[in-house]
């Protein structure tokens, strides 16, 4: 059952508008799922279980869109992450794309890094693992 | 209990937009059961409020046309603050677009200045004759019955205030 | 008018499965004014039906301990209009599992055996989603009188699934 990068991207579309109410249109691979999809907090939750089911995996909580991840003074000073802050980051979320991040790592633009090529990241990652 | 979630109809700009109020009191009385000693507006009941702001919005785009305006699907409906007995539910709601038998709408209803609802509404509309030639003659009493609703939720004026800006 | 709007259950898999009937009567009042002379039940109310219904499956699988709300409708569509002496079979099915921070429920809604609703939404801990205000320690969501008058402690002892009749 492996399914293609195009493949997973459509089911992760259609997860997602059906998540969020969206146009197939709007969802493009660089769409942030927050700032341009218009996600709240309890939509997070409708897209883990869409995906879970779309593509037979189970996500834990946290695994996807960490929340609440760096909350100790060794990870965040002045709303900033420090070094060990973005290791810890990258060690949580290695399908997400953390170059622009990191030029200005500002703890509120975390969610900006939840975007629909990251979900298909995560899956692809998941699936492979699954198979192995 | 009426069911008329529409009180006030304070802001009219067909087709594009109307903003309209739900006032909650204590005398409905369903909220004895939502919940006991903790009544709050139901969240069905701002959705029903939000389709029955868009569907006057219907009725006066569409000079009452068709009698009955009905919700076929509704989308995305998420909730945040709860609405309270001696508040009020202001809802906006703009037309995406408006045809003859549907129409599609995006619409978010406040309180306090707070998220209460937020939907993306489709409805139908129809005459009784379109689905049940036999009762075709309910139709144009309906006509009559929402053109006098119309005026008890006091949308006249909010058309003359649209008119007069 | 009570908010109640479905009559009982005839299924129930606990946190997995649960199915319940909607009688339409002439004898609702809400009926009257939608619409006058046409009566429809509003599919607004339908979609509390499926609330109730998920709301006991998952309200359940917590021993009816927590104070289980809407948090979402996801999409609800209406194929047809119910009338008046329609019974209404509403079917609702825990997506994936429940979890502590919520749950998706996948419901549909049939009249003798034809379609009339599908509706997906979630529920969530009324502490954690809404703003809390002044929220005391008893569960004014399920309490005793909705348990009694829903014959909900009876669920578990309704026959399974696989025997239910008039499905």
């Amino acid at each position: 059952m492996a399914l293609s990068r195009d493949e997973i991207m459509e089911k992760v579309r259609e997860a997602l508008v059906d998540a969020l109410g969206m146009d197939e249109d709007e969802v493009i691979p660089t769409a942030r799922i927050g700032a341009d999809l218009g996600a709240e907090s309890i939509d997070y939750l409708d897209i883990v279980f869409r995906l879970e089911k779309a593509f037979n995996i189970k996500i834990p909580r946290g695994d996807l869109f960490p929340d609440n991840i760096l909350t100790s003074e060794e990870f965040v000073q002045n709303k900033k992450l420090t070094e060990k802050g973005l290791a810890e980051l990258k060690a949580r979320m290695p399908y997400a794309d953390l170059a622009k991040f990191e030029q200005n790592p500002n703890v509120d633009d975390i969610a900006d890094l939840f975007t629909v090529d990251m979900i298909v990241r995560y899956v692809e990652a998941k699936l492979s693992s699954a198979a192995a | 209990m009426r069911f008329y979630l529409v009180d006030r109809v304070l802001e009219l700009d067909p087709p594009k937009r109307i903003v309209a109020v739900k006032s909650l009191s204590l005398a409905e009385e369903y909220l004895a059961d939502h919940f006991p000693a903790y009544p709050v507006l139901p969240g069905v009941m701002m959705l029903e409020a939000l389709v029955q702001a868009a569907a006057w919005l219907v009725r006066v785009s569409t000079d009452f046309q068709k009698s009955l305006v009905l919700m076929r699907e509704a989308q995305n409906v998420r909730y945040g603050n709860f609405v309270r007995p001696g508040g009020q539910l202001v809802m906006e709601v703009e037309a995406i677009e408006i045809g003859p038998g549907a129409s599609r709408f995006k619409a978010v209803g406040q309180c306090d200045g707070q998220q209460a609802v937020q939907a993306k509404l489709t409805l139908e509309h129809f005459n009784i004759g379109d689905e049940d030639p036999l009762r075709a003659d309910l139709d144009e009493g309906l006509r009559t019955f929402w053109r006098e609703r119309f005026r008890l939720v006091r949308g006249p004026q909010a058309l003359a205030a649209r008119a007069q800006s | 008018m009570r908010w109640i709007w479905i009559d009982k259950f005839i299924a129930f898999e606990h946190g997995r499965r649960a199915v319940s009937i909607k009688n339409v009567s002439l004898a609702e009042e809400h009926l009257h004014d939608h619409f006058p002379g046409y009566p429809i039940h509003p599919p607004t109310l339908m979609i509390e039906g499926m609330a109730q219904t998920g709301g006991v499956l998952v309200g359940e699988a917590f021993d009816f301990r927590e104070k289980v709300v809407l948090a979402k409708v996801s999409r609800a569509t209406f194929h047809c209009h119910v009338v008046p002496g329609d019974q209404l079979r509403l079917e609702a099915t825990v997506v994936g599992e429940i979890r502590p921070e919520g749950a998706l429920i996948e419901g549909r809604i049939t009249r003798n055996g034809d379609l009339v609703a599908e509706i997906q939404m979630m529920f969530a801990h009324l502490d954690q989603s809404r703003a809390p205000l002044e929220l005391g320690e008893e569960n004014f969501v399920f309490t005793e009188d909705f348990i009694r008058m829903l014959r909900m402690r009876q669920l578990n002892h309704l026959e399974p699934p696989s025997a239910e009749h008039g499905s």
